[in-house]
């Protein structure tokens, strides 16, 4: 089967979940947990593009998040603005913010990069905190108005979420499987392989935050406006962190990878908070534990994360199936 | 003038702690080029343990000891048992990794103490100490004191000692120093020991001037953390300069400008900084070159 069939097989199979999830599914809860999983996954599969194809990491992703939220609340509520018009500012004011971040440190490199983005993070959330007469400083903003689709319900709100999540998800996979994907793989090898084969690699750099900027920003603003009400809370290095976590279990070279562990951690997540109102002596946060020892176990054990183990052992388990006898032998003359 | 005095006053006592984890931060990196994202954690549970072993009616210097060799053994534990096992993890995936360590022990402190803040004594009496009208706490002077201890100790382990050069003879090339007889995984597993003792005893001093809780280690991490940047990675002169530089342009900004910015200044010098030299003030010290 040829790389094509196989893309268009995967695709597929995605949208047959996707679509049919609500239909199938159709108490409210699970269907907001399919609403979340899906705003997060336009996060996590920008965050991707930074850490598995461009190599460098971000500690604030969480902030583009937050500014995105912001944008179209702030804009909604006190200028009247549509909310469809708020979701393009949501969208076009982080992917300014970083563009001017990364304009400002394309230069820098691990662990300098880190305490850029992390420096960054905790400045948009003191901000948000701060600047009380536009966001309302602690106390947040409230009245956001929902996006009407399909009557403002939990699966009109679940399909709309899912088709920006199609739309960054092909995108995404086009960018991995042209050019532009490959300069970016061979980035992340070697910046300066890269650099002597004509690579602009500070351009690539920029643009794959100035993308994952963007993807954060939407599902910010969608998120707004699917909740109603914001404070800078959930703005922090917390967030970050778990949003880092989702694509680091899925595999930071795969954007599928990237979905896959945002479900994964959604769920695990979910399934904490359930088990806390069951389980009296659970205080705490356990959250915190279940994915700091996450983190500190993949990345031990298994540092190129699940969907990409998965489809090596299923390409092992395909090259042992397709082997003839004849051809061992030929192979172990070979070896 | 009083005022300014005063800013002056309480940024050196923070800038102090940021110092301590900054060179914390850097004794680490330059043997075995990890940050170590834990870092702040040190200080938490440095702080949290003295007042859970003070509730266990020991004394204040039993406590404080005991406190400081968990921490040192903590350290050693987890350069032993996790980091030394992830030996071909790129820079990203170290970050990750150490991050994953630092909310794995915050999340246990949470579940072991909760979520409430506890005050610890401070070592002498609470009346502060009033020179020409700026009101020093009188912890801040015990701050000062075993912060300039600490660095002072530090520089004279590793400029003065076999052991400090055999410390930094790996970290200029850790294959030349195998080659001499020097164990470079025994001087890593050695500098998480040192990082991790000096970060719980910084956690101790500036417990009693404020409170401690299971989450103080992340700010504190972090502006350590900044300080290391800011001063150039690698650099423990330069770390310490940084460090200070921070603690006082923070008091100063929260002074003049707005204490709810506090937090902010540091970090928008910090990107300021990066945007002019990206390899921090003082620039990162040249070693590892010929290294493996």
């Amino acid at each position: 089967m040829n790389k094509d069939k196989k893309f268009r097989k995967g695709i597929l199979v995605y949208l047959l979940i996707v679509l049919l999830f609500p239909i199938v599914i159709t108490d409210d809860y699970y269907q907001s947990v399919g609403v979340i999983i899906g705003l997060h996954a336009i996060v996590t599969i920008g965050l991707c593009l930074v850490m598995g194809l461009a190599g460098q990491i971000s500690l604030g992703q969480a902030a583009f998040w937050g500014l995105g939220a912001y944008t179209s609340a702030v804009l909604t509520t006190k200028y009247g603005v549509p909310p469809a018009l708020g979701l393009v500012a949501a969208a076009l004011v982080p992917g300014f913010f970083s563009y001017l971040l990364a304009r400002a440190i394309a230069g820098l490199q691990g662990y300098y990069l880190a305490m850029a983005t992390l420096a960054f993070g905790y400045i948009v959330q003191i901000g948000i905190k701060e600047w009380e007469p536009v966001t309302g400083g602690a106390n947040g903003i409230i009245g956001i108005p929902s996006i009407a689709f399909f009557g403002q319900s939990e699966m009109g709100m679940y399909y709309l979420v899912w088709g920006f999540v199609t739309l960054v998800l092909l995108f995404s996979l086009n960018i991995l499987n042209s050019r532009v994907g490959r300069a970016y793989r061979a980035i992340h090898k070697s910046e300066i392989a890269a650099t002597s084969m004509g690579i602009d690699v500070r351009e690539f750099k920029l643009s794959a935050f100035v993308v994952s900027g963007m993807f954060a920003g939407i599902s910010g603003g969608l998120y707004a406006h699917y909740i109603g009400i914001l404070d800078p809370q959930p703005f922090g290095m917390h967030e970050s962190i778990v949003f880092i976590t989702m694509v680091v279990v899925g595999g930071m070279t795969s954007i599928w990878g990237a979905l896959v562990g945002t479900v994964i951690i959604e769920l695990i997540s979910e399934g904490l908070v359930a088990a806390s109102h069951v389980i009296p002596g659970l205080k705490g946060d356990i959250d915190t534990i279940v994915f700091g020892a996450i983190l500190v176990l993949i990345v031990m054990f298994m540092p190129e994360g699940l969907v990409p183990r998965i489809r090596a052992a299923y390409l092992k388990y395909q090259v042992k199936k397709s082997e003839y006898p004849q051809q061992k032998k030929e192979g172990k003359t070979v070896a | 003038m009083t005022e300014l005095f005063q800013y002056i006053a309480n940024g050196i006592v923070s800038g102090g702690i940021y110092a301590i984890v900054a060179v914390g931060f850097i004794t680490i990196y330059n043997v075995s080029k990890v940050i170590n994202m834990a870092q702040g954690e040190f200080l938490m549970l440095g702080g949290m343990l003295t007042v859970t072993f003070i509730s266990m009616k020991l004394p204040y210097a039993g406590a404080f000891i005991l406190a400081v060799l968990l921490v040192t053994g903590l350290g050693i534990l987890i350069q032993k048992g996790i980091i030394a096992n992830a030996k071909n993890a790129n820079p990203v995936s170290l970050i990750i990794l150490t991050i994953g360590v630092s909310i794995l022990i915050r999340g246990l402190a949470s579940l072991f103490w909760g979520k409430d803040p506890f005050a610890l004594e401070p070592l002498t009496s609470n009346n502060p100490v009033s020179v020409g009208g700026v009101n020093v706490a009188q912890q801040s002077i015990w701050v000062i004191l075993s912060v300039l201890l600490i660095l002072l100790g530090l520089w004279y382990l590793m400029d003065k000692t076999m052991l400090g050069k055999k410390i930094n003879a790996c970290s200029v090339n850790p294959l030349a120093a195998r080659l001499m007889g020097i164990s470079p995984s025994k001087m890593t597993m050695l500098s998480f020991a040192i990082s991790a003792a000096t970060g719980a005893v910084a956690g101790i001093v500036i417990a009693p001037l404020s409170v401690t809780a299971y989450d103080v280690g992340v700010l504190l991490g972090v502006k350590g953390f900044a300080a290391a940047i800011l001063g150039g990675l690698g650099n423990p002169l330069g770390a310490t300069a940084a460090g200070f530089l921070l603690g006082l342009l923070e008091s100063m900004g929260a002074g003049y400008v707005s204490s709810g910015l506090k937090d902010a200044f540091a970090f928008l010098i910090l990107i300021a900084v990066l945007l002019i030299k990206p390899t921090g003030l003082f620039g990162e010290r040249s070693v590892g070159k010929g290294g493996l």
